[in-house]
């Protein structure tokens, strides 16, 4: 009888501790990136492609997760609002959607923190945060970096040698931003990237997941997201926990049917398989791996691209071109012949992924 | 209080061998049986200290009942299993996962999990099973014929299908055995097919009797699966060495519990079956670990029931790698625990429930034919 109850007891124990779903919570917690309000304000971004880092009565501050978003207000008084975004483009414009035309800077013009002074009045308003020509199909060059972790206090090596790379738009992350994904280790993140000349759009990783609940989403927006690009689409999944919350793939359908004709580049953490599939750093389930990469080449996704293991590989995974690039700085694989590194791509709206190049941080590598 | 006092002296400390003891069943020299014993206040104070400080020092309630030997064995079991976890932990910091150590170390550290964790609960049941007639129970060569038929329930959130028919049917053939199984589901298209051929290097034969039900089997096995609704099929091919370890070998009051250890390779291909498309197949591979604890059922099961917890490494399957909230998930197999009950020599069923990235469980009923008894060979 005792070891039947210590059978049961041990089942007990085994199912509180696992889930079928443990990115459920934050993958809903997705839906409410974007909204904040308070007596005289009302903010709503669309798609949830900024997290609102601050709200007051007279300030309202964005952490983009895209180029490219849309905001809206909803006044109930007159108010002089600062509208402060961070992580921009350079070049990021703020328009009046309604009155289409664009708004003077207040300050950080060239940089990736700005501001704008607005006199809003009761009522409606659209604005639109764009940089010139995002919406035109065009060619262009991105950077994927990820896997910082306790690495943090030598992120700037890293950051010095992309700020070094010509007409790089964007910097793209795969996760594991942080060691435990707490709020002070989010903050030191953020408070890094202040040096980095170019915007950094981002997933989270597993390492993001030492808080219950995850203080992520509040600092950089979206687990799970999708924008485009001067004609090419991006999107940005959360595979933190070796899974895809089956939401997100409800989602995921409706952001391959959008992309379906353009070029698509799909990141996440975890990849669905490792190459060295005895070391499983790859989905829990092999099935649901091999589910999504059938799912993913299908819909003629052009490029995926992960972090989580320390070590730069290139593949394929259902005849999609891969790669793993986690060089940002987190105890390195031994054995693989690149240290830190970031990877950048050229992409072209027509012509797809045209190129890539791995870019070393460290001289001795 | 002594060994002998507790329990009748039998066969402690004896060491795994490659020809399994062997008792030529009679009716004039059965196989002894002693009755079940009371718990007693020893006992329950030794399992109380196979707990605490058991928890930390394995052994300890063995070591309160005063069986040294087994205690000391026990300790040992722990300090290599910590040894094997450690270390493999330590390489897996050391080389940041690198794609040359991981699958071993990996390895070292499922092994070494097993024997602390087996190490553990060796020491608990011990200390608490007063069934002497347990060496009776165990003593069983496998049957030549088994076959399974059975439902199984899926809870995936990832996938359609749900409920299987499983089938399965085990031949063997002196020290051969060959094992095909099917699940196929019956609100999906979902299938599922499984061979495995088996050689036993060590352990006895149908026909046999021994007192022991240790051995060690080379498995060649051949998966192949198809999620059709999904467009992607798995077919691999699998080499294990498949070992069960007697515990009555580390003292006469472990009799009547083992422990399940298999390592091996699977390597699989996955095809993509998308419609206009040709997209190239995806290789893969995996590591096999498979550890599990149980015990033999006493009582009214007839012979060869058992229960057993158990963790399975494989992450291919239906119940997958165990998924938690935090940063870990997927990292671990399937746990599981199973339970084969025979109520007649030839007839019993099989509960079985697993908890990885999905749940799976169901009952199967089990047949058999060609097992032996502790009086001779059954009808």
């Amino acid at each position: 009888m005792i070891r039947r109850s210590n059978t049961v007891a041990w089942l007990f124990l085994l199912a509180a501790l696992g889930c079928s779903r443990p990115a459920e919570e934050r993958t809903r917690e997705d839906l409410q990136v974007g909204h904040a309000q308070n007596a005289a304000l009302e903010v709503q971004v669309a798609s949830g492609l900024a997290a609102i880092r601050g709200l007051a009565h007279d300030q309202l501050t964005l952490w983009l997760s895209a180029p490219s978003a849309e905001v809206s207000l909803v006044v109930h008084e007159t108010l002089q609002l600062e509208l402060r975004v961070e992580n921009a483009m350079a070049a990021l414009e703020l328009s009046d959607l309604d009155a289409g035309q664009v708004l003077p800077v207040s300050s950080g013009a060239g940089g990736t923190k700005k501001s704008w002074a607005l006199t809003l009045t009761p009522g409606s308003w659209h604005f639109g945060l764009s940089a010139p020509g995002a919406a035109e199909k065009s060619h262009f060059r991105f950077a994927l970096m990820s896997d910082v972790q306790e690495a943090i206090d030598r992120v700037q090596d890293v950051y010095r040698v992309i700020n070094t790379q010509a007409d790089l738009d964007f910097l793209l992350g795969a996760g594991d931003l942080t060691e435990e994904g707490e709020v002070d280790e989010l903050e030191r993140f953020q408070h890094e990237l202040a040096t980095l000349s170019v915007p950094y759009y981002t997933t989270l990783g597993n390492h993001e997941l030492g808080e219950r609940p995850p203080a992520y989403q509040q600092w950089f927006g979206r687990a799970n997201f999708q924008f485009a690009h001067r004609g090419v689409y991006f999107t940005l999944l959360d595979s933190a926990s070796a899974t895809i919350d089956p939401l997100a793939l409800e989602w995921l359908d409706g952001w391959l049917a959008d992309a379906r004709d353009s070029v698509h580049v799909v990141a996440m953490h975890i990849p669905p398989f490792d190459p060295v599939g005895t070391r499983n750093a790859a989905f829990a389930s092999r099935a649901e791996a091999a589910a999504l990469l059938a799912k993913l080449a299908e819909a003629g996704v052009d490029l995926t691209l992960y972090g989580h293991i320390h070590a730069h590989y290139s593949f394929q995974n259902a005849g999609i071109p891969a790669v793993i690039s986690g060089g940002g700085g987190a105890s390195p694989e031994r054995g693989g012949d690149i240290g830190r590194h970031f990877v950048v791509f050229e992409v072209d709206a027509t012509r797809g992924i045209v190129s890539s190049e791995v870019v070393r941080v460290d001289s001795e590598d | 209080m002594p060994a002998s006092a507790a329990d009748p002296a039998t066969h402690a400390d004896a060491p795994l061998s490659a020809e399994p003891e062997v008792t030529p069943p009679s009716v004039a020299n059965p196989i002894p049986a002693s009755p079940a014993k009371p718990l007693t206040r020893d006992r329950k104070v030794a399992a109380a200290a196979a707990v605490v400080p058991g928890l930390a020092l394995h052994g300890s309630g063995h070591y309160a009942l005063g069986h040294q030997k087994t205690a000391l064995a026990l300790l040992i079991s722990e300090g290599v299993g910590l040894a094997l976890l450690l270390g493999g932990y330590a390489t897996l910091r050391a080389t940041g996962n690198s794609r040359y150590v991981a699958g071993p170390a990996v390895a070292a550290v499922a092994l070494g999990a097993g024997l602390v964790l087996g190490s553990f609960g060796a020491d608990l049941y011990g200390t608490l099973a007063t069934d002497g007639g347990a060496v009776d129970l165990i003593s069983r060569a496998p049957p030549r014929l088994e076959s399974e038929f059975g439902y199984r329930y899926v809870a995936d959130p990832h996938f359609s299908y749900g409920h299987f028919v499983v089938e399965r049917f085990t031949l063997r053939q002196g020290h051969f055995r060959l094992e095909p199984s099917a699940w196929f589901s019956t609100n999906s298209s979902n299938v599922r097919y499984r061979v495995e051929a088996a050689y036993r290097l060590i352990g006895l034969a149908p026909g046999q009797i021994g007192k022991r039900d240790d051995h060690v089997e080379l498995v060649l096995g051949g998966l192949h699966q198809r999620y059709l609704p999904e467009h992607f099929q798995r077919s691999g091919l699998e080499l294990a060495l498949d070992t069960r370890f007697d515990l009555s070998h580390l003292g006469d009051t472990l009799r009547g519990s083992f422990v399940d250890l298999a390592l091996g390779y699977a390597v699989a291909k996955v095809t993509y079956d998308l419609q206009g498309l040709s997209v190239p197949a995806d290789t893969d591979d995996l590591l096999l670990a498979k550890l599990g604890l149980g015990v033999a059922l006493r009582g009214r099961a007839a012979r060869g029931s058992e229960a057993r917890v158990y963790y399975d490494h494989r992450h291919d399957d239906y119940a997958a790698g165990f998924l938690t909230p935090g940063r870990i998930s997927g990292v671990f197999g399937k746990f599981g625990a199973d339970l084969r009950w025979y109520f007649t020599p030839r007839l019993g069923v099989l509960v079985d429930a697993q908890v990885g990235s999905a749940w799976a469980s169901g009952l199967s009923l089990l047949l058999r034919e060609g097992t032996v008894t502790a009086l001779g060979a059954s009808p």
